[in-house]
This record gives C-alpha cells, sequence and structure tokens, in this order.
C-alpha cells in the first residue's frame, strides 16, 4: 500500500488540472518524478511541488494499492480522479469542476463541496461527496446522449440542476435535496433522491428509475399516474413504504418510472387534484 | 525552388504512366520538363509517386458544418492534439475543425477537395472557412436544386435565362459548378413534405424533379462549364430508390456535352454522387437489398455518367446534408438528436449524428453496397472514391477503403468470420465479387478521374507545367502484395512519405513539416453580362422583397476569398 499525501502550499486562481495525477500514473513515481513533474493550469504548466507538499509511504505494485489524500482547499482544481480506473482519493477539503469524472474504478471520497459535472460519465467505481455539489452531476458530457454508465454515487449534501442528465446506467443517490430536472433524457439507472424536489424530475426520460422520498414541487405533464404501489422493488433493491408511480415521459414514449412517497405527496393524487386549485386553474384555462 | 524526386515509381493515370521508374522536375509552383543543376535531389527509390489526391465530392466548410461543430461538441473532443511550432491544435473527428481537415488533408496526400454544398446565401461563410483551411485548395460547388428562381425557369421552360442566371450566381457566389440536392425535395421540405421519384412535383411551384434537373443541365451545357451538374438525386436511402437514380441519369442521356474549351477536358454530362445511397433495391428495410448491379450496368452502358461512390466505413459520424426531408426520416429511424437549417429560397438542410455499426444489417447492407459499386463498375474513371464524409464516413478512413478494394481476401474475411452482418453476403453479390483493385485503378479513382470530372486544367497528372501536387507513398509495388497486407496498405495511405502542394513540400514521413494558405477555385462565365443584368433586373423586386439580406451584402466580394484560381470560361 502506498500513501500519497498532497499538503498545499499555495492556491491558484487559475484553476490546475490534475487528470494526469491519478493512482494509474503515479503509482511508481517517487519524489524525484513529483520534482520533475508539471501540471497543466490554464494554457501553461507550472511545477506541481510550488503547489503541494508531497509526502510519499510505502511502496504499489499496481493503481489499486494507491490512496491519495489530498489536504487543503482543491476548490480550484479540476479533474480529479478524472479517468481513473483503481485506487482511492480522498479530498480533505472542496473539489473543483470533473471531480471523478470519465472514471472507471476506484474510489473518491470529498469530505466537502464539489463542483459541477462530478461523476460525469462514470463507468465504474464509486464517488461519495459529503457536502454539495452544483449541475450536472452523474450528467453526459455536453451533446453527448450517452451519459454515466456504471457505477455510483453518493450525494450526502444537495445536488444541483440535471442530475443523472442522460443516465444510461449505474446509480446516483441524493441525501439532500435536488434542484429541477433530475434524470433528464435517461435511459436506464437508477437515482434515488431523500430530500426534496423543485420541478421537472425525469424530464424526457425513456427508462430507468426514480424514486424521491421527499416532496415534488411540480412534475411534468408527460408523467401518468400509475396508482399506488408498496414496498416497490427497483433493480433488485426494495425500497420500503408507499409511493405514487407514474410512468413517463410519454411525451417521448417513455417507459421510465418514477416513485415519489405518498404521504408526503398526497395532495398530487388525482383524487386530490380535483380540489386543488393550481390543477383547476390550469384545467379551466385549458378549456376556454 | 527546384526539386527532383529521383527514382520514384510513378503512377500516372492521366498520361498512362504505370508503375514506370522515373524522375519528377519540379520548378517552383509546377512540374517542369528539366530543372538546372541546383535542384535539390529528393531520393524516393523505391517508393509510390502519384499526382496529389483530389477529393471529388465532401463537406468541409460553409454553414453546415458550423451547425455540427455548435450541435456535436461530443465530436470535437475526439481526436484532439495540442498544437505544435507548425500545426494549430487539432480537434475533431467526423466533423474536425478547420485547420484539422487541411492537416489530415494533406497527411494523406491530398491536394484539392471540392466542397460539395454551398447555398449562396451562406457563400461568404463558406468562402471564411475555406481561407481557414490550409494546405488543400477548394472548389465549393453552388447549390441550385431548389432554388425559387431555377425552379420558376425550369417550369416556364427557359434555359437561357436559367444559364444566365447560373452564370451571375456563380459569380456573386463564386462557385464552381452546379450542385443539384434532392431537386424539389428540399423546397418541399418547407411545406413539410418531400418528393418522391423522379416525376413527384414541388408544391407551389408545380414542376417536377426532372423538368429541373434536365433544364440545369442543358444550362450547365449551354454555359459550358468545366464540371457537368453535380448531383444528388430524389429517395436518398429509401429502400428501392435505384430505379428513380436510373430515371435521373436516363433524362440527361440526349443532352449533347458543350464543346467549349473549358468543358473538353471531361467526358461526362453529368456526375451522380454517392451512389452507394442511391442504389437500394426493395420496398422497405424488412426486404431491401443492393440495386448496385443494376446502377453499375447502367454506368457501364453510358459513357456520359460518373459517380462517386459514399462508402460507409463503419464509424459514428455526423450526416449533414441539404437534403432536408432525408434527415427528418433518418432521425424518425435512429432517435438521436436532430437539427434543420433552413436556407430561405434557396435549400434546407439537416443534421444529425449517425452510427454505421457492422452488427447491424442496414449499416452493413449500405458498406457492402458500397464496395460493390466499386467493383462492378469496369471503367475506374467513371466511379471515385468517396465517402461523402461526414456523411457515410470521415475522410480519414479513405486508406481503409483503399486497402478493402485491393484485397479480396480481406472482404471475405469480414464476411466469413462475422465481423459484419450476414446481410452483406444474403442480400448483394459482393461475396462472389474477387475483383481487386491495382494502384493504377486506385490512382485513377482518388486522383485522375476527379480532376478529370472536375474538368481541372492544371492538376491531377504529372504532366510539365500543372500544378506540383505530388504524394510519395513509402512502398515498393514490386515486391509488396497488396492483397495480403491490408493494414499495411492502410498504414502507407493514411501517412503519406512526401506530400507536395505547389511546389512546397508540407508533409514528410506522415508528419507536417509546414502549412500554406489554400487556394479557392471559382468558374467566371465571360459573355453572358448583357443576359446577367436582364436576369437581375428580373430577380430583383422578389429579392428586394423576401430575402433576408440585402444584394450588396449578399454577393461574395473578391476580399472574401483566399487566393482566388478564377477558370474563365469564354464567351458563347
Amino acid at each position: 500500500m502506498k500513501t500519497i499525501t498532497f499538503n498545499q502550499i499555495k492556491t491558484s486562481s487559475i484553476a490546475l488540472e490534475f487528470d494526469e495525477v491519478i493512482p494509474d500514473n503515479i503509482y511508481t513515481w517517487d519524489n524525484s518524478d513529483f520534482d520533475a513533474y508539471q501540471v497543466p493550469i490554464g494554457n501553461s504548466r507550472f511545477p506541481i511541488t510550488d503547489f503541494f507538499d508531497i509526502v510519499i509511504e510505502g511502496e504499489a505494485e499496481s493503481p489499486a494499492e494507491v490512496k491519495m489524500v489530498l489536504n487543503g482547499d482543491y476548490g480550484r482544481v479540476k479533474y480529479i480522479g478524472c479517468k481513473m480506473s483503481a485506487g482511492e482519493i480522498i479530498v480533505n477539503g472542496n473539489a473543483d469542476l470533473h471531480a471523478g469524472a470519465e472514471m472507471s474504478g476506484g474510489k473518491v471520497t470529498v469530505h466537502g463541496n464539489v463542483e459541477a459535472h462530478a461523476g460525469r460519465e462514470m463507468s465504474g467505481g464509486k464517488l461519495e461527496i459529503m457536502g454539495n455539489t452544483k449541475e450536472f452531476c452523474g450528467a453526459s458530457y455536453i451533446g453527448e446522449w450517452r451519459g454515466m454508465t456504471g457505477g455510483e454515487i453518493i450525494v450526502h449534501g444537495n445536488a444541483g440542476k440535471q442530475c443523472g442528465e442522460c443516465l444510461t446506467g449505474g446509480s446516483i443517490h441524493v441525501l439532500g435535496d435536488c434542484d429541477i430536472l433530475a434524470g433528464i433524457h435517461m435511459t436506464k439507472g437508477v437515482i434515488e433522491i431523500d430530500g426534496n424536489v423543485n420541478r421537472w424530475p425525469g424530464g424526457q426520460m425513456k427508462n430507468g428509475n426514480i424514486i424521491i422520498h421527499g416532496k415534488v414541487g411540480r412534475l411534468l405533464e408527460g408523467f401518468v399516474e400509475q396508482g399506488i404501489v408498496t414496498d416497490p422493488e427497483v433493480q433488485g433493491k426494495v425500497y420500503p413504504g408507499k409511493y405514487i408511480e407514474y410512468k413517463g415521459d410519454i411525451a417521448l414514449n417513455g417507459k421510465g418510472a418514477l416513485y415519489i412517497d405518498a404521504e408526503k405527496n398526497r395532495d398530487r393524487l388525482s383524487t386530490w387534484i380535483e380540489e386543488d386549485d393550481e390543477y383547476n386553474a390550469i384545467r379551466v384555462y385549458r378549456e376556454q | 525552388m527546384e526539386y527532383i524526386l529521383k527514382n520514384g515509381i510513378v503512377y500516372d493515370p492521366q498520361n498512362e504512366i504505370n508503375g514506370e521508374t522515373m524522375d519528377i522536375f519540379i520548378k517552383d509552383d509546377q512540374i517542369a520538363e528539366s530543372v538546372s543543376d541546383d535542384a535539390k535531389v529528393i531520393d524516393v527509390s523505391n517508393k509510390i509517386v502519384m499526382p496529389a489526391g483530389v477529393d471529388v465530392h465532401a463537406h468541409v466548410a460553409g454553414p453546415k458544418l458550423v451547425l455540427g461543430r455548435l450541435y456535436r461538441p461530443e465530436d470535437s473532443r475526439m481526436g484532439v492534439s495540442q498544437k505544435t511550432k507548425i500545426e494549430r491544435a487539432e480537434a475533431g473527428f467526423s466533423i474536425p475543425c478547420c485547420p484539422t481537415t487541411g492537416y489530415r488533408y494533406s497527411r494523406m496526400g491530398y491536394g484539392t477537395v471540392c466542397e460539395a454544398a454551398m447555398p449562396p446565401l451562406e457563400a461568404k461563410h463558406t468562402h471564411e472557412e475555406i481561407a481557414t483551411i490550409p494546405n488543400i485548395d477548394i472548389n465549393p460547388v453552388t447549390l441550385f436544386g431548389n432554388n425559387w428562381f431555377c425552379m420558376e425557369y425550369a417550369r416556364e421552360g427557359r434555359i437561357e435565362e436559367m444559364a444566365a442566371y447560373i452564370a451571375a450566381m456563380l459569380r456573386v457566389s463564386k462557385g464552381y459548378g452546379v450542385k443539384i440536392v434532392n431537386p424539389c425535395g428540399s423546397e418541399a421540405w418547407g411545406w413539410g413534405q418531400n418528393v418522391h421519384g423522379y416525376d413527384d412535383k414541388a408544391p407551389y411551384f408545380d414542376v417536377t424533379s426532372r423538368q429541373l434537373v434536365v433544364a440545369l443541365a442543358k444550362a450547365n451545357e449551354m454555359l459550358g462549364l468545366p464540371h457537368s451538374i453535380h448531383i444528388h438525386p430524389n429517395d436518398l436511402g429509401h429502400p428501392g430508390n435505384y430505379p428513380t437514380t436510373v430515371e435521373t441519369l436516363k433524362s440527361i442521356k440526349e443532352i449533347k456535352k458543350s464543346t467549349k474549351k473549358a468543358a473538353k477536358i471531361r467526358d461526362q454530362t453529368v456526375h451522380n454522387t454517392h451512389l452507394q445511397f442511391h442504389a437500394y433495391d426493395g420496398t422497405s428495410w424488412k426486404d431491401a437489398s443492393s440495386g448496385a448491379d443494376k446502377v453499375a450496368d447502367f454506368i457501364n452502358h453510358n459513357d456520359y455518367v460518373t459517380g462517386d461512390v459514399g462508402q460507409v466505413t463503419f464509424d459514428e459520424t455526423t450526416t449533414m446534408t441539404a437534403d432536408a426531408p432525408m434527415e427528418y426520416d433518418l432521425f424518425q429511424i435512429s432517435g438521436l438528436k436532430w437539427a434543420n437549417k433552413d436556407i430561405e429560397c434557396e435549400t434546407a438542410a439537416g443534421i444529425i449524428p449517425c452510427i454505421y455499426s457492422p452488427k447491424t444489417p442496414v449499416g452493413t447492407l449500405q458498406w457492402a453496397i458500397g464496395l460493390e459499386l466499386f467493383l462492378l463498375v469496369d471503367n475506374p474513371w467513371q466511379i471515385c472514391m468517396s465517402t461523402d464524409h461526414p456523411n457515410a464516413g470521415p475522410f480519414i478512413r479513405y486508406p481503409r477503403i483503399i486497402s478493402w478494394l485491393m484485397s479480396a481476401p480481406r472482404r471475405m474475411e469480414m464476411i466469413e468470420n462475422g465481423e459484419v452482418h450476414k446481410w452483406s453476403h444474403k442480400r448483394t453479390g459482393l461475396a462472389g465479387l474477387d475483383r481487386e483493385y491495382d494502384f493504377y485503378e486506385i490512382a485513377t479513382i482518388t486522383r485522375a478521374a476527379p480532376a478529370k470530372i472536375h474538368g481541372f486544367p492544371d492538376r491531377g497528372a504529372l504532366t510539365p507545367g500543372y500544378k506540383a501536387d505530388i504524394a510519395v507513398y513509402d512502398v515498393n509495388p514490386n515486391d509488396f502484395d497488396p492483397s495480403r497486407n491490408p493494414e499495411m496498405v492502410e498504414r502507407i495511405f493514411t501517412s503519406a512519405a512526401y506530400t507536395i502542394k505547389d511546389g512546397q513540400i508540407l508533409v514528410k514521413d506522415g508528419d507536417l513539416v509546414a502549412t500554406k494558405p489554400s487556394h479557392v477555385i471559382w468558374t467566371d462565365v465571360k459573355g453572358w453580362e448583357r443576359e446577367e443584368a436582364q436576369v437581375l433586373n428580373e430577380m430583383m423586386p422578389f429579392f428586394t422583397q423576401y430575402y433576408s439580406v440585402k444584394w450588396e451584402n449578399y454577393q461574395v466580394h473578391d476580399h472574401f476569398l483566399s487566393n482566388p484560381i478564377k477558370v474563365e470560361v469564354p464567351a458563347k
């Protein structure tokens, strides 16, 4: 087992890029390699030792035996763990864009907040974020219609907009709240949200599953109520409790399943909607 | 600067030089009879020397490309490399950025590329992009197949006015020739429709695509343009479309080729592009099969027709064409993202990403039909290499296509070991074809024939006085069997030992050593000024009322052109 500890000396207002500093590349490195390495910053490169005091302990035969500990503020360090396939990275602080992007194995843990595009296009491994994250967590690359295909993302805080966009496999679990359009364009996989969702979960989803334990603000019109289900089983896992099940998004002939907690969303049941002012207002408007 | 390419094994089909060992002399930007003693000697013994490649049909510059790049950022991140002292950064796979396009063509030994669809309204933009593509000369052909004025002239049978209009628009857009895409169909798309078959009418204009194509062909020959009409017929990609293709070609049969000097170089009166997409039999995708034998048979019996193939290469690519209704049909099948671009009174284009997989029946059928066309058309001067870049595959796959053409065992291996879907031999006759191209025929379909078809008087051959556009490939054809070494064939044609453009060495051993600005080639028709003025006068009220730009801004002025080469077509 080899532990490489990065103790931050100074920060940079222009982001550092860490996609080369992953266990797959550095498991054989010793101090002289780090002294010689220049880290990309903007359109240039600078010695990594200007920014970090690097301590190496132990030996590693393979990337899987590497543990990287990143101490300090990594709020301006992008691509932490990007494209890694094995090993472990622990960030004791915040992380910038694309943390854990395109990773295919190993584990990344961030004990802080993470910027957007965390876990983008992951195909394996585990990304755990103890704080909040921003937009496009577990999403696809811009323009790409094939997003995260495997692995697991756990967000202990809140997630931003379009979490799990174009999800084509794997699972995302948000323990906090989630912003609009979670699981937009998703075709496979599971998104579980413990907190509340303000609007539009599963927009244009074709397949896959979304489970929401909190309150849902507004649903898209493309979701059709299927009734109340108890203890639904989704991809081999049972989610205890009562849920309202929806199918959608029918705008795209989608067959995705959306489960929302029945107790917290009673007002959403069709029997309740009859008495709901907002929906009545929309119906009256449409009938005009 | 003077050079001698010493002891190369030369393939120059236009001069009927087939693998002779000889020296090529270069003086400044031209090939010369002899050079002085100061000339620098480049030893190319045991290497193949050919004229630089000429791409007969590709989409490399213009509004569609920009829309495609905006629309597919995920394509741009493929093939990224950092800038060097010579090159700017590269990016993109199926729709590479402009400099990358030039670099990649150069590395394959190409020197000239035809940009196959330029709407006049977006001509300025096309020329701006051409100016940023280095190393290759580009001749953009202007779209006329859904032009409102052309449709009106065709309906009324006013061929002379149409010729004058074409002459004027070539000058306005600085275009090289007449391109027709899904005649009447892209206009019908403006009404949410398409035309089906050759005798279907565009809504409102009351003109069939037959009338329009025949009129454009007559006008083209009346003007005596260097290139014939360049047509993408109706019903692209629909099973059972080969009769439309044959009908289209047949209708041009009676039209006499112009006797003018500029038109003398070419033999054809119609060039049918990406024939592969137009050679399907059957009634639906369920019973689709190859119609390549019928199309090839027609071409073999009619020497006024040339074509290029549009070979599918099994890649994830981007389809983009001025055939907007077809793109919408494709979108309905694939469900991937779709973009549409309407060009007012001129045309309409569509874009969707497309994945040609060897595991799918349709992609494999298209692949096999393309190869069948290459192998069934007897005369290599009538069929050219193309992937309709980027529609059937990116141009960087030409070397792989060459390896398929030169190796029947490789094709059979793909069919037999299940590398491709079984439709490749169940629905086509590919498995029964054992023809193999030799280097002379490869030189014909990639250089000599495209140059002749486009009517270039200065390239596509190693004749003294021609431009010194030369490619050298590192293989000795006398002790090399391409049939048994397809990977090697692909490798040697992917990275040229030397690419020389205008007498300047741009590529050495597959690496770029220099870049140079590109030229744009356009046709200037002389002697029609009075008729042109009349026609423009007549169209101006309509133009002023309905076009979204002013006439003054519509025209491509000279300062927009990057190093123009003007091809003058003299008076009637």
